[in-house]
């Protein structure tokens, strides 16, 4: 039931000469454009920082690329700031912007490219540094409400672990506080949802609802109370280190994350990973995936008190989880990635029963889905609740199947392959109207699509090893790619002399998505939130690491 | 919209038979690494440096675990010439402190018993795994659990996570609002000793640092049927578990 | 009544020669003596019985100029000086703590007692010349007392509506009685009567529509009530009450004297118009009450919708009596005047502690109030009183007039026609849906006012500390349990009023004497007697006084229906429950310790007032469900930076034009506008053009003139 739906997205491929001279011809000497390393294919260095809001703004609207992640690092003189974008089909381009250590204002891009809003602000609140012409900054990782200004705790000198001694990092409420209200309205107020959140079972996050009573005029999220510091603490590890970092951050997306961050390593070491080990990879990814949009399908189920309809995945859910942990020892699929393929090897009878069990799951869903679909009271609470329309998606780039119910057709299995997923025939569904119910169609759709390659991956495995040896020495930069069951997910890795991590990096969907979540919340009703909260599916500790 | 009680109906029942009988279906659990006898002292030094957060202690050629830090990376399982013995069993709650001995509700609560779980900057499989209790194989509420969306309402606070920093002030008003009797179970090795996270500036390294714990129930995540057991040793139906090998140490590395 | 004048001339003598604080305590003192005059003179009118005449000088020409004080002046001059009492109580308590502003007290004083007076005069009319006299007194110190505080501009706009408006219906009123008495011998009340025999119809509809509508302007009755919630709004507190317990009553004065004594109605019609007019004003007042957010304009509203109550009861009774069923008219206004009294009490209770309140923080925006519970712990504990009587909640005084005015609505059984009882029926369902809002109207006043948390920047404890108006406040509150409490006693006097006007007696059916005297009744057979014997009507005979049970009964004498309440029962009921509860709830809990913890908010650090509902909030499911009669602009203003996707600030401003200023005034006043507009066309200044005109005019002249 997808539909092909006209996409409001940058998905056709990008010419690289087109690119590269126009880039060249609008900014001239301001920039010097050379090839990557680590992963990124062109690499713009700007010259002067005055000319980055409008080469990120041509980049984004102009060229058609889309949105990936920015990296800020520290050096001992300087900061290396690198701003990702994906040009679809051609690869990564990375603007370089050298700063000197002693700057600390560097022009803002978010008024050019709202997606860069959040990254930003993470920036500012971890490190320092402040942009110009940003609209909001502050009160974002680091709660103004409890957290002293002037900390930034991933600078160099700031140390990791706890020291009693160091009082003036213990937060304190501060009683003069008040939330940056947006409504002025006699009559408007602030409901607040959470931390702790009030419907049984749920991630810790905290809304603001600014309303008048009925409907939510504005909604402002105060996120990052899962907020665990994996960047700073992965600083000065090992590699095996790093992997169990990237896996457990955000565990139900762990296979896919902890692939992101191998293959950064493999990238930054030039290792090939054997084509038993690629197979299975996509075996394991996809079985995520499949698992993934279930939960969330049962979450949807269960938000609108469909009692039976929610059992009925999870009971689908449960199988999948059984099903995993039959096949490689763990429900959540832990402890299978390693640098250079997969940690162990699966005999042809494990992969006979997951096969079996996935297709069971498979026809569960169908015979679930054509139920919910006759199910009037169901769908109303679904369709036309949490809009977020084509032009929006594509202003913050949404990812994953939030956007590609709203007409994005962002899928990096599609544009930037990895592990010969272009040799594998599927479809990535994608809808116009970006409303609840298309964002349901869009699961329902990509599980089976999950199903159906897993199947091909079985069938096309051979004989042959699944692990490469690895080679501990060398240091460098890599970046590693996934599309994790939330959407694309960037990885990137410094590694130093020693081969110990220097600066370590993860972008998340739904860090991206989570700016998009408050535009789709508002000017429903309060009865809506939860519903289009569980229809977005998003996960408040993969955007908190 | 009828429809929907026949196909319920038609699908069965999937509860598990636990408590009144052992779950031994494939797949409800990981297992877990039990003490293991190498072959020589080195296996077994081996075995302790390849364990991330320190659960495995070795003493000759025997590797005891400690299983309050086992985050189930399985690399003890995958990874070594000689692999570390394995269980499957999920009866890991452990009860107690070094103060004093579990207690567990009393009478009232035994049949009726509300929880009110908070995340605590979880990972998020242990919270997917409580999850897991209100769907048709495990059932909680047959047994007499109910969750609650408020603490004035609760007797039990189940805490996920090794408690980040954020978290900390909303997960000690969270206590504070519980009425006595009340009892903090917990669940999974960030929330018992900080799991891959250690004890930092933005993570306390477990539960234990910030409430008074009654019960630990370690795993990474710890699979349903474990926390279902540590929920029913707060009622007092089970016991905690009393194997050596399942004791716990503090902060890990 | 002698004593009356004389006391109240001195007052106003006093005021003015005084000046300043001992001003203020002249007006408190001498003030309640009048009041409580009025009240004796009132209370002893009614018991005893008769009439009492004072003649005074003749006019020639036109008549002579009398007071007399029957029953119906009786009822008035009672409930006046029940409001004039506390009024003046807290006129004396303000100015003991200073409270009076910038203005000079002794200009008020001198308006009070000039006010006072002309309200007596008026209700003790007893000709039509006396009446307009007094009446156009009234008005213009009423006029002058809104007008007090004149430094706001909005105020002196309120005022000087309100002076309109109220010559527009004078000039109504005025017509009306002309028309009365073109046939009449002279003008005194019995000479008027008797003329009244002699009307046409068209000229009896004509008297009818006139004094409705004109004395209707002062009974705040839809659509002529607009100056109502602005002069609230703009008068000063201490005069609020006066116009909200006096004035407005004086409308209803109006309305019996004229429609129901003077001219009774033939024709039914007139009845129905009356209850229509009563339905709408009571659904339209408590419609803006409930989503009106100044507490001010909110009483206003609410006193708009009583009035709409009362008025219903009246329209009953005139189709009633004019069916010729005479004790249902009967019972139709005695609750319209229980009601009227009710209202008065609890209306000033209302608006005291209102002006209480804003004396306290300075505000009046029950947005910007919260928590006043601890600031002002007496005044909350009277104002609960107030809003549970408003609210008609048992035992209380609102219940029982509400509860009368439904039964009598429902006693349309006994009308001939159809379509009149279906008119009664629809107009009941309106009074339900009345009575609704009112609680939720009453709720948000309360619990946004005096609960919750501070949501404003005010700071009032050095002002309450210091004497509250106890006593003012405390008295009405007893007033509106005791009215609650013992109707059987309220109802038989009202009764007597109400007798001459109708010609028949509710008292039988409204407060059967089988509960006083048990042994005769001549209109219930003894089996039924039996029943209600076994049913416990006669339980605590010794030591509940009068057992207030108020019932109508209704069917034939074998079987006769029984609709009962008895709010002195079920306050009985009610301690025994609370003491019940009270009682088993601490044993049950008598080994258990209470612990005070924070406030659950979901664990942020603190709960802000930004945070907590707003009474916008809380009112805001009736704004919307009603979206069709408040038809508001909302105009959104958003101001953006630099994003698109980031706003920093949503201006809302919500305008709102009134139900009746969009329907009837407005497109009036465009209609004269644009009339005007046109003839302004013609003024243009072109000499030719003005020639051209006169000889226009010329010629149709003589045109016409050749014609004829």
């Amino acid at each position: 039931m997808s539909i092909s739906a006209p996409v409001v997205s940058a998905a056709e491929r990008v010419d690289e000469r087109k690119l590269v001279e126009g880039i060249q011809e609008r900014f001239g000497p301001g920039v010097s454009i050379s090839r990557g390393e680590g992963g990124i294919s062109i690499s713009i260095a700007l010259h002067e920082a005055g000319l980055l809001p409008e080469l990120s703004k041509c980049l984004f609207w102009e060229m058609g690329c889309s949105w990936g992640g920015f990296v800020a690092e520290e050096h001992e003189s300087h900061w290396r700031l690198s701003y990702v974008f994906l040009a679809s089909r051609l690869g990564w381009i990375e603007v370089l912007l050298h700063v000197p250590s002693g700057a600390h204002r560097i022009p803002s891009i978010s008024s050019g490219v709202h997606a860069a809003d959040w990254h930003e602000r993470e920036v500012e609140d971890l490190f320092g540094l402040s942009f110009e012409g940003h609209p909001r900054l502050g009160d974002f990782i680091l709660h103004d409400q409890v957290w002293p200004e002037g900390v930034a705790p991933h600078r160099k000198p700031h140390r990791k672990t706890m020291d009693v001694q160091q009082t003036h990092l213990r937060h304190r409420p501060n009683p003069d506080w008040r939330p940056l209200l947006v409504v002025q309205d006699p009559g408007a107020f602030a409901m607040p949802v959470g931390p702790v959140y009030e419907g049984g079972i749920g991630e810790s996050l905290h809304f603001l609802l600014e309303t008048v009573g009925e409907d939510v005029v504005r909604a402002i999220p105060r996120l990052f109370y899962n907020f665990r510091a994996v960047e700073k603490i992965a600083e000065g590890r090992s590699v095996p280190e790093g992997l169990l970092l990237a896996e457990r951050f955000a565990a139900t997306s762990a296979f896919a994350h902890s692939m992101g961050f191998a293959s950064a390593i493999e990238r930054l070491r030039n290792v090939e990973v054997p084509e038993r080990a690629k197979r299975l990879r996509v075996v394991l990814a996809e079985l995520e995936r499949l698992r993934h949009h279930t939960a969330t399908i049962t979450d949807i189920c269960g938000s609108t008190a469909l009692a039976v309809a929610a059992s009925q995945a999870s009971i689908v859910e449960e199988e999948l989880l059984r099903a995993s942990c039959a096949f490689s020892g763990h429900r959540y699929l832990f402890g299978l990635n390693k640098v250079g393929g997969l940690s162990r090897d699966f005999g042809a009878m494990a992969l006979g029963r997951l096969q079996r069990s996935v297709n069971e799951a498979a026809e569960r869903l169908h015979v679930l889905e054509d139920r919910l679909y006759f199910t009037s009271s169901f769908l109303d609470r679904l369709e036309d609740a949490g809009v977020v329309i084509p032009e929006k998606a594509r202003d913050l780039n949404l990812l994953g199947p939030v956007g590609r119910a709203s007409g994005q057709g962002h899928d990096l299995r599609q544009e930037c392959a990895y592990n010969e997923y272009e040799t594998y025939e599927f479809e990535v569904p994608r809808e116009s109207e970006g409303d609840g119910y298309a964002r349901l169609r869009v699961l329902f759709q990509e599980a089976y699509q999950s199903a159906r390659m897993i199947t091909q991956a079985i069938d096309r495995l051979e004989a042959g090893p699944v692990l490469v040896p690895e080679d501990r020495g060398s240091s460098g930069v890599g970046m590693g790619w996934v599309e994790a069951p939330n959407g694309a997910a960037l990885h990137w890795v410094r590694l130093d002399n020693s081969g110990r991590i220097e600066r370590y990096h993860a972008m998340t969907p739904s860090f991206n998505n989570w700016l998009g979540f408050h535009v789709a919340v508002e000017e429903f009703a309060f009865q809506d939130f939860p519903i289009i909260l569980a229809t977005f599916g998003l996960s408040a500790t993969e955007c908190d690491r | 919209m009828s429809f929907w009680f026949w196909h319920g109906l038609k699908n069965g029942i999937r509860t598990t038979q636990y408590p009144v009988m052992p779950d031994l279906t494939v797949g409800v659990t990981p297992g877990r690494p039990v003490k293991t006898l190498f072959a020589n002292s080195q296996e077994a030094e081996r075995a302790s440096g390849i364990c991330p957060t320190g659960a495995i202690v070795s003493h000759g050629n025997e590797s005891a675990v400690l299983l309050g830090n086992c985050v189930h990376c399985q690399r003890c399982r995958t990874s070594l010439p000689q692999a570390m013995d394995w269980r499957e069993d999920y009866e890991w709650t452990i009860g107690g402190s070094d103060q004093k001995e579990f207690e567990a509700l009393p009478g009232a609560y035994v049949r009726s018993t509300h929880i009110m779980v908070v995340d605590a900057g979880d990972c998020g499989a242990c919270l997917r795994e409580v999850k897991q209790l209100n769907n048709p194989f495990y059932n909680m509420h047959r047994l007499g659990l109910f969750l609650t969306a408020t603490p004035r309402a609760a007797d039990v606070l189940l805490v996920v996570g090794p408690v980040s920093e954020n978290m900390r002030g909303p997960l000690l008003k969270t206590y504070e609002a519980m009425p006595t009797p009340k009892k903090v179970i917990a669940v999974g090795a960030c929330a018992i000793s900080g799991g891959v996270f250690g004890h930092t500036f933005m993570s306390a390294g477990g539960v234990g640092s910030v409430l008074p714990v009654d019960l630990k129930v370690p795993g990474d995540p710890p699979p349903p049927l474990a926390i279902l057991h540590g929920l029913l040793v707060a009622t007092g139906r089970k016991s905690p578990s009393r194997e050596e090998s399942v004791a716990t140490v503090g902060a890990s590395a | 009544m002698v004593l009356f004048f004389i006391l109240a001339l001195l007052g106003l003598v006093l005021c003015k020669l005084l000046g300043g604080h001992s001003s203020a305590r002249a007006l408190a003192i001498l003030s309640s003596a009048c009041s409580l005059l009025m009240m004796l003179s009132g209370g002893a009118i009614l018991v005893g019985g008769h009439a009492v005449e004072i003649p005074l000088w003749n006019i020639a020409g036109m008549g002579a100029l009398g007071l007399r004080l029957d029953m119906l002046s009786a009822i008035f001059l009672f409930t006046a000086g029940l409001v004039y009492l506390p009024v003046s109580l807290f006129a004396g308590n303000l100015a003991r703590r200073r409270l009076y502003g910038d203005y000079p007290i002794r200009n008020y004083g001198m308006l009070h007692f000039a006010l006072m007076i002309s309200v007596v005069v008026l209700i003790s009319a007893d000709g039509a010349l006396t009446f307009l006299i007094a009446w156009e007194c009234m008005s213009i110190l009423c006029y002058l007392l809104v007008n007090y505080e004149q430094s706001h501009r909005s105020d002196t706009r309120a005022a000087y509506i309100l002076l309109a408006m109220g010559e527009a219906g004078f000039l109504a009123v005025v017509v009306a009685f002309l028309i009365l008495g073109r046939g009449a011998a002279d003008w005194s009340f019995a000479g008027l009567a008797a003329a009244a025999a002699q009307l046409s119809n068209k000229s009896a509809w004509a008297v009818f529509l006139l004094g409705f509508f004109g004395f209707g302007v002062k009974a705040g009755l839809v659509p002529v009530n607009f100056w109502l919630p602005r002069s609230y709004t703009a008068a000063p507190p201490i005069f609020v009450p006066v116009l909200a317990g006096v004035t407005l009553n004086l409308g209803f004065y109006g309305i019996l004297r004229l429609n129901v004594q003077l001219a009774p109605p033939h024709d039914p019609a007139m009845g129905m118009l009356a209850l229509v007019v009563g339905s709408v004003s009571a659904l339209v007042g408590i419609l803006y009450a409930t989503t009106d957010n100044d507490m001010k304009t909110m009483l206003a509203h609410s006193s708009i919708e009583n009035a709409g109550i009362i008025v219903t009861g009246i329209g009953a009774a005139m189709v009633f009596s004019a069916s010729r069923d005479l004790v249902p008219a009967a019972i139709a206004l005695v609750a319209a005047l229980y009601h009227m009294v009710n209202h008065s009490v609890y209306k000033t209770l209302l608006f005291q502690g209102t002006g209480e309140i804003e004396a306290t923080t300075g505000t009046r925006e029950m947005d910007r109030l919260g928590g006043l519970v601890r600031v002002l712990p007496v005044v909350s504990v009277i104002f609960l009183v107030g809003c549970l009587s408003i609210a008609a909640v048992p035992p209380f005084n609102g219940f029982v007039s509400e509860w009368l005015t439904l039964q009598s609505l429902l006693r349309s059984a006994v009308l001939a026609s159809p379509g009149v009882r279906i008119l009664f029926a629809l107009c009941g369902a309106a009074l339900a849906l009345t009575a609704a809002l009112a609680v939720t109207c009453f709720v948000k006043v309360y619990a946004m006012s005096f609960l919750g948390i501070r949501r404003g920047n005010w700071h009032g404890h050095a002002r309450e500390r210091a004497h509250p108006p106890r006593a003012a406040m405390g008295y009405l509150a007893v007033a509106c349990l005791l009215l609650g409490v013992l109707p059987t006693y309220v109802v038989p006097v009202l009764n007597r009023a109400v007798q001459p006007l109708t010609g028949a007696s509710a008292a039988e059916a409204l407060v059967p004497p089988f509960f006083t005297a048990t042994a005769e009744n001549r209109q219930l057979p003894p089996a039924f007697l039996e029943d209600f014997h076994n049913l416990g009507a006669q339980s605590g005979r010794s030591w509940i006084p009068g057992r207030g049970l108020v019932l109508l009964v209704r069917g034939s004498e074998q079987n006769p229906v029984v609709f009962a309440a008895s709010p002195a029962y079920s306050l009985v009921a009610l301690v025994i429950f609370l003491v019940v509860a009270w009682v088993v709830v601490s044993r049950a809990t008598r080994k258990r310790t209470l612990a005070r913890k924070e406030l659950w908010a979901g664990g942020i650090p603190k709960l802000l007032p930004e945070m907590s509902y707003t009474a916008t909030g809380f009112s805001n499911p009736v704004r919307v469900v009603f979206q069709a009669i408040f038809r508001p602009n909302i105009v959104e203003d958003t101001r953006e930076t630099v994003a698109v996707h980031f706003r920093t600030a949503i201006h809302r401003r919500r305008e709102e034009t009134h139900l009746v200023d969009r329907l009837l005034f407005h497109p009036v006043g465009d209609a004269i506008n644009w009339t005007a507009r046109f003839l302004a066309g013609m003024h243009h200044g072109r000499l030719n053009a003005y020639v051209a005109y006169s000889v226009g005019f010329l010629l149709v002249l003589l045109l016409l003139f050749r014609l004829s």
